[in-house]
């Protein structure tokens, strides 16, 4: 009966390709029976008005694959997904910031072209903000579901809890999800902007209509980026380790020292090597404030890491 | 008395998952023959346990990814089904769960009076 047919396969629609074939075979089996017991019980035709009935009774197609499909499964689950709408929320402030202030500034810088130029304008800005808003939400995104996939599997393979391994209240190894995984994104957009675009990085103008960019990189910087890589490579398994296991563990105290070191050995390397920038020697001295920087915070690491007390639950 | 709609869809929410409880191991029990899903529900429902016919053949499929049913097809009557049987595994574990119904069984009672 064609209305059977259209039934079972908009719930097949719904089904893994795998299981689907079986499950709509099985399903006409079931409605056939459904729709002959029930014209047998009530004396009427097989017809569609007395097929809907049945199909009613049976419901609505998604409810019945949902029964099919089994446990639901989901992208970012209830876990994770309180500091996914938070860090959505601070990227998207982020982002309209930005196109407010593409907006002030290609507004300011126009040069006649009265109301329209400034539609224009503001289109443009709302342009690349969209642009923006998509790259950077999406890849948040995916940053939670690797994070997600790999915690799920974890936890189905663990250990039972154990009611010693509760950490202390005022716990200087507990972690903030969202500033993990902001320092995990701003990392891949560092690769992908040192990679990919070094000519972005520089002094830019908006004027006569169009960007005007000075860019700060010179070609010899380039001879830096495999070690670049490696530290930040280093950097983005240690954030994902470290939002994996949900705190810090001595074993990843440790990793933080060594890419620590790692950071100061590459911005050394960088800060007394040849010539990089444009304006080299005035760059450099700005570099060698986060290279002090990090010495500091890396000399106090390796203090509080020596004078931690062994045996600790966070070697658990 | 009459419920009002929340009410009574509240009332039938807690009684659906009262009997959703019961029904693997009543499903286990009416499977030691082999039966195909309407004619097990017809058996259940004649036993006096109502069953939505949408329920039924998700829960026998889950049971046999399981291991606790086996199935295969049978062409009857030129029309194809699903024949559903207990599995070894699947006696076991009516076994066990008949015996953890009858012990909580008795202890409702008990707290019924």
């Amino acid at each position: 009966m064609e209305i059977i047919e259209r039934y079972v396969h908009e719930i097949g629609n719904r089904l893994p390709r795998r299981a689907r074939a079986d499950v709509e075979a099985e399903l006409r089996s079931l409605l056939a029976d459904a729709v002959e017991e029930r014209a047998r019980a009530s004396g009427r035709p097989a017809d569609d008005a007395l097929t809907a009935e049945v199909l009613r009774e049976f419901g609505a197609p998604r409810e019945v694959a949902a029964r099919y499909a089994g446990e639901p499964r989901c992208l970012i689950g209830p876990r994770l997904y309180p500091a996914y709408v938070l860090t959505l929320e601070i990227a998207a402030i982020a982002i309209a910031a930005v196109f407010v202030l593409l907006v002030v500034l290609r507004l300011t810088t126009l040069s006649g072209g009265g109301a329209a130029s400034g539609i224009v304008a503001v289109f443009r800005a709302g342009g690349h903000a969209l642009h923006g808003a998509i790259f950077n939400l999406g890849l948040l995104t995916l940053i939670f579901a690797i994070v997600e996939r790999v915690q799920v599997r974890r936890e189905e393979t663990g250990r039972a809890w154990d009611p010693a391994t509760l950490p202390p209240v005022n716990d200087p190894d507990r972690i903030s999800v969202v500033n993990k995984i902001f320092s995990t994104y701003a990392i891949v957009l560092l690769v992908i902007l040192f990679n990919f675009f070094p000519q972005w990085i520089g002094f830019w103008a908006w004027s006569d209509g169009r960007w005007s960019g000075l860019p700060v990189l010179l070609p010899s910087f380039s001879r830096h980026l495999p070690l670049l890589n490696l530290w930040w490579a280093a950097a983005f398994a240690l954030d994902l380790g470290v939002l994996l296991q949900g705190r810090w563990r001595t074993a990843t105290r440790w990793a933080e020292l060594a890419v620590g070191a790692l950071g100061i050995v590459v911005l050394l390397e960088i800060v007394l090597g040849p010539p990089v920038f444009l304006f080299d020697a005035a760059a450099k001295s700005v570099l060698a404030v986060p290279l002090l920087i990090a010495a500091i915070k890396t000399c106090l690491r390796l203090y509080r890491l020596l004078a931690r007390p062994s045996g600790e639950a966070s070697q658990r | 008395m009459v419920l009002g709609k929340t009410q009574s869809s509240a009332r039938d929410g807690v009684s659906l998952e009262l009997r959703r409880g019961a029904l693997v191991l009543a499903v286990l029990t009416q499977l030691h023959g082999e039966e195909y899903g309407w004619s097990l529900r017809k058996l259940l429902v004649e036993r006096g346990l109502e069953i939505d016919e949408g329920t039924l053949s998700p829960l026998l499929r889950r049971l046999e990814s399981q291991g606790h049913l086996r199935s295969r097809w049978k062409v009857e009557d030129g029309r194809p089904r699903r024949y559903y049987r207990i599995s070894p595994q699947g006696e076991a574990l009516e076994r066990e769960l008949a015996a953890e119904w009858r012990a909580l069984a008795d202890v409702i009672e008990r707290l019924i009076g």
